[in-house]
């Protein structure tokens, strides 16, 4: 009698912690559904901030102070690159990582038009037409948003200087938070 | 005989009691932990889309651009400045809401190295003031923005600044006219009318002066760091000179360096060695009362760029 009391009393134990185990599995399953769905949300969420980050920047930031040309090829020019600046910001752009939060900036000279892209160094800066201002190579790159500048320089002609203003496209690249 | 009858209560019972309230109590700590959480994510996010609006402001070529935005709830938005953060300081940005009428944990501090906020150490409103001026020294450093959302009044303002503030018709700053009752009234120079209580002084002359407000004194150079000593306290005041301050020493670096590029090209500007001196005055600037110091070599720059045959800014 005492046995059979003490072998229901067991099976209920039992009954009742295999309901609990299913219990817990099904509530986890449920909370990791509901986490990767939230954080799947805040991804696309944060992807979208880039690229409103990317595309605001891309609108000003060639008249920002390391971009822009100021006075030096005559006042009031606006959306406006000095490319002398920009090389010399290239030489020393570890300075500036992180600096303008996005994956990639890039000058594409579009007019006068080159055969084939050639990336500008020191050594071939009056033949090339990119120049790769910045580039964050640990971020995933998605997208890019550009817009259209004037590139100037000084430049000289047998010993006389002038300046030379070439059409170029302002890209910023963004990344995706992943 | 003592009466033993109690309430019984099997294994089953007690088992399911207990492991219930755990269940419950798990539940529930998730239950706030979730809260907590979101209302995190919705301050963080809120601190982003700030930060975003400020892009435009801080970027772009704007004189004295002047834009609002509008919160549903009461919030505080803090302004984390660290002068010591990288080559630049970072800007700190953080959010909290108004919720059940208690203030929430701030949300993350997001950090910007290219943007510069002046204003106090937190904002706090549904309501929210933005204008951008460019600062320049003399070449243009930033674009620094004042966020501010209480009144302000300004008395005896000198001409210039009037022709500024008023073509920006700025909601909540009034010139001596219609100044709601709650406004802060910010004074210019030492002739004040006495029925007046003004809690911020400005000592202003040909651009320069200091800013007295709370028993400090905040010193300027220049209408955009005026503006910043009116809006913000001294500590946010002083970390966003620092952070200027550095990046003015980055672009003479810059501009040094244009310089000898150009100059192979029969581009000479001849400004080397004054902009030699102003990276070492700004690289070694600690506080704003030494910011006068700047100016005779700031003007100087000035003079001798705009009569260069090569111009270099």
């Amino acid at each position: 009698m005492g046995v059979s009391k003490f072998r229901k009393a067991q099976l209920k134990i039992q009954q009742m912690a295999f309901m609990l185990i299913a219990i817990t599995i099904f509530f986890a399953l449920v909370g990791l559904f509901f986490i990767s769905f939230k954080v799947n949300e805040l991804k696309n969420q944060a992807t979208n901030i880039e690229e409103k980050n990317a595309m605001m920047i891309a609108t000003r930031v060639a008249d920002s102070p390391e971009f822009s040309c100021g006075d030096s090829f005559g006042p009031g020019m606006t959306s406006c690159v000095d490319s002398d600046k920009i090389m010399m910001l290239k030489e020393g752009i570890e300075k500036y990582k992180g600096f303008w939060q996005v994956a990639d900036i890039e000058l594409r000279k579009i007019y006068p038009k080159l055969g084939g892209d050639k990336k500008c160094t020191m050594n071939n800066y009056h033949d090339c037409n990119v120049i790769e201002v910045y580039k964050n190579p640990s971020l995933n790159r998605i997208g890019d948003y550009s817009t259209f500048v004037s590139l100037c320089k000084k430049d000289s002609f047998e010993g006389v200087g002038y300046d030379k203003c070439e059409i170029a496209k302002l890209i910023i690249g963004y990344a995706s938070r992943s | 005989m003592i009466d033993k009858r109690g309430i019984e209560m099997s294994f089953a019972w007690l088992f399911a009691i207990i492991v219930g309230a755990i269940i419950l109590f798990i539940a529930i700590y998730a239950a706030i932990s979730f809260m907590n959480s979101g209302q995190g994510e919705v301050n963080t996010g809120t601190a982003k889309e700030i930060s975003i609006l400020l892009n435009p402001l801080e970027t772009g070529a704007e004189i004295g651009v002047a834009s609002s935005f509008a919160l549903p709830l009461e919030t505080r938005i803090y302004n984390n400045c660290n002068s010591q953060k990288g080559i630049f300081g970072m800007q700190g940005l953080s959010v909290s809401e108004k919720s059940f009428r208690k203030w929430t944990a701030p949300g993350l501090n997001l950090e910007f190295p290219n943007q510069y906020i002046f204003s106090d150490k937190y904002t706090e409103g549904k309501k929210f003031y933005l204008f951008a001026k460019p600062f320049g020294l003399p070449f243009k450093v930033a674009n620094v923005v004042y966020l501010t959302s209480k009144n302000y009044c300004f008395y005896n303002v000198p001409e210039e600044i009037e022709s500024e503030l008023e073509p920006m018709s700025q909601e909540n700053i009034k010139i001596e006219e219609n100044c709601p009752e709650n406004s802060i009234n910010v004074c210019f120079g030492s002739v004040i009318t006495s029925d007046i209580e003004c809690e911020i002084k400005v000592m202003y002359n040909d651009g320069e002066g200091y800013v007295e407000k709370d028993n400090e004194i905040l010193y300027f150079a220049g209408d955009s760091l005026m503006y910043g000593a009116i809006f913000s306290d001294k500590n946010t005041y002083e970390c966003q000179l620092k952070r200027l301050m550095k990046k003015t020493e980055q672009l003479t670096l810059l501009y040094i360096e244009k310089a000898n590029f150009v100059s192979q090209r029969g581009c000479n500007s001849n400004l080397d060695a004054e902009l030699i001196i102003l990276n070492s005055m700004a690289k070694n600037l600690e506080k704003s009362d030494e910011i006068s110091q700047l100016t005779p070599v700031v003007e100087n720059i000035q003079y001798k760029n705009e009569d260069a045959e090569c111009r270099l800014f």
